[in-house]
């Protein structure tokens, strides 16, 4: 405090003082600000990287997480994910239920959402508001509300689907959804699907309003038509978007869990028709293989696996990113 | 929110043009809203009238399906358990990754890009797949069962989103004030506190409203964290509330729209905020 008085009654043409109080000050500095950083740092080292650390670890060994980490068991629990009869089957299938949902999941998001996104460019600012935050809504919506209300509208006897099929005399449509195998999966993804559209319109949204506008008046003027505007236009300029949106559906797709578990139970009936890796880790980690106890090590072996999935994926996205994005 | 239409753009577009992109909104405005309208009007009927009419006005609107959903469903708890768990986290999320932030976007040392990307990295990362060893940490902490392990979870998974957003907010805000303050030898607590805070404050809001949201509606570790019932937040205990009730529409659809009316009211109330802090800079990748 005594310096800022000093530097305050310094003429300004002398900067030998301020100098100095700047060089003390930064030397304050330089170990101070360590301090602001970490409370952060320490919380996500402790309970974010720490435990991811640590998963690689627990998938060593046999353990159901009770006792001491003894039964260093070496790579069988890797084995018995990828090779074994018993197991590999139900990750397998798992991860095929992820990808499928991945697919449902961006085509319906992303072209939905682009194609909203440029619906709202053509019209005024205000009732493009007004839409945009309509069609937000159902993303802050609960996926455990979703769930139960899908339940509601898709009970097989007296549902709401049901009941106006029936009504209308549809009854030819009037299926399963949620209770056959071949639908539950494609039903689901696809409920979860519409609760994402607000979010990659936003998206999209933020991305097309930073288009360089002379250049689509250029193509305008040139005699583009609205459809050739956007295939030829916006679409490339938006594309590292597009990529970028996929990225973060993969990530989430990959984590589907809620409303598979709302719906269909840790089993992720019917006959593990809706299985995806969350329910399946579930599980594992956490007991509802019926005989079977719970399993940590198992289970820790399985989210490395997840990692590395993760990870590949997510680099080649960001490389291709990379390669698609324009500059003008 | 997002200005996105040029002068040029909106004259340019016909009247026969413009129809058919309203009517293409509101078509998908519809769909997208439907369920949830239905969910409102169903939970004021009765159990027989959504069997016969699941899509109309209800004949009579039944405030007593909420008053019995409330008292039955404990649901008063579970609230005030959610409202601990998510004012906490966002309050955590707010003060550590703003603070952190601070630092990695405003000073020059070793290791800065590395901790940066160790934060972006967790964008990356299911949190499921870290459930085990964060089981066995709030084991070994005897913090099973407390809301304090879901706020923590919370806090620290909230910190990668958090900071990569003001990170990048702090890069638009110009270095003079904060060199001014520091030759008037203000120190970085001071600095933080007075001047970057309050212009920090749109960018907050965003980063709040957001952990705000997704610790509210988050499932999965409040799933395997909480067995108590008195310790619930509202998406287990309406799990476990169905599954006493689960035929009971007549309570359970109360039920839902009690639980979802904080996200919905905050994202409609401060959506003008929250659309624009996730779509400006950040996002725009």
């Amino acid at each position: 405090m005594a310096d800022q008085q000093f530097i305050s009654v310094a003429p300004p043409e002398d900067p030998a003082p301020v100098a100095a109080a700047r060089r003390r000050h930064f030397r304050w500095r330089r170990w101070s600000f360590l301090l602001l950083l970490l409370p952060g740092l320490c919380m996500y080292l402790a309970f974010i990287v720490y435990p991811f650390g640590t998963s690689f670890r627990y998938s060593f060994y046999n353990w159901n997480g009770v006792g001491p980490l003894s039964d260093f068991v070496g790579l069988n629990n890797f084995r018995y994910i990828l090779t074994s009869p018993d197991f590999s089957i139900f990750f397998y299938r798992a991860l095929l239920h992820n990808l499928y949902f991945f697919g449902i999941s961006l085509v319906l998001t992303t072209m939905v959402g682009m194609f909203v996104a440029y619906l709202l460019t053509n019209i005024p600012d205000r009732p493009a508001r007004v839409f945009q935050v309509l069609y937000f809504i159902p993303y802050v919506i609960p996926p455990v509300v979703i769930g139960f209300l899908t339940s509601v509208f898709l009970e097989p006897n007296f549902g709401v689907v049901s009941t106006v099929l029936q009504n209308l005399g549809l009854t030819s449509w009037d299926l399963p959804w949620l209770g056959s195998e071949s639908l539950a999966l494609p039903t689901i993804a696809l409920i979860s699907a519409w609760a994402s559209i607000g979010f990659s319109m936003l998206i999209f949204l933020a991305a097309m309003v930073g288009l360089p506008a002379d250049l689509l008046e250029a193509a305008r003027i040139d005699g583009a038509n609205r459809v050739q505007l956007f295939t030829r236009i916006v679409f490339p300029l938006v594309r590292p978007t597009f990529i970028t949106l996929m990225t973060l559906t993969f990530i989430s797709s990959f984590g589907t869990f809620d409303l598979i578990y709302v719906l269909e139970g840790t089993q992720a009936g019917p006959n593990y028709a809706t299985d995806v890796s969350g329910t399946l880790f579930y599980r594992t980690a956490f007991g509802g293989f019926g005989a079977t106890a719970q399993n940590l090590g198992l289970a820790a072996a399985l989210a490395v696996v997840g990692f590395v999935i993760v990870i590949v994926l997510s680099a080649m996205f960001v490389w291709l990113q990379k390669h698609y994005t324009v500059q003008y | 929110m997002i200005e996105h239409t040029s002068r040029r753009q909106r004259r340019n577009i016909s009247g026969r043009a413009r129809t058919v992109v309203y009517i293409l909104l509101i078509l998908g405005a519809i769909i997208m809203l439907f369920p949830l309208i239905d969910m409102i009007l169903m939970s004021f009927k009765s159990m027989s009238e959504m069997g016969t009419d699941p899509v109309g006005l209800p004949q009579s609107w039944l405030f007593s399906n909420y008053s019995t959903a409330w008292s039955e469903g404990n649901l008063g708890q579970y609230l005030l358990n959610s409202a601990i768990v998510s004012l906490g986290s966002v309050f955590f999320v707010l003060l550590l990754s703003s603070l952190a932030a601070y630092v990695l976007a405003r000073f020059e040392f070793p290791g800065n890009a590395f901790i940066y990307l160790l934060f972006l990295a967790g964008l990356a990362l299911p949190i499921q797949l870290i459930a085990v060893p964060l089981f066995i940490i709030m084991k070994d902490l005897s913090l099973l069962n407390t809301l304090a392990s879901v706020i923590v979870v919370y806090t620290a998974s909230g910190m990668s989103f958090s900071v990569f957003l003001l990170v990048n907010f702090f890069r638009t805000i110009p270095v003079d004030l904060e060199e001014a303050a520091s030759i008037e030898g203000a120190n970085s607590l001071q600095i933080y506190a007075l001047i970057m805070l309050p212009l920090l404050r749109p960018a907050l809001t965003t980063v709040g409203l957001f952990n705000f949201v997704s610790s509210w509606n988050a499932l999965f570790f409040p799933l395997i964290f909480l067995s108590d019932n008195s310790k619930m937040t509202v998406t287990v205990g309406v799990l476990s509330f169905v599954g006493q009730y689960s035929t009971q529409w007549d309570l359970l659809l109360p039920a839902l729209v009690i639980v979802t009316l904080p996200t919905v009211v905050v994202c409609i109330v401060a959506s003008r905020q929250f659309i624009r802090g996730l779509t400006a800079g950040a996002l725009r990748m």
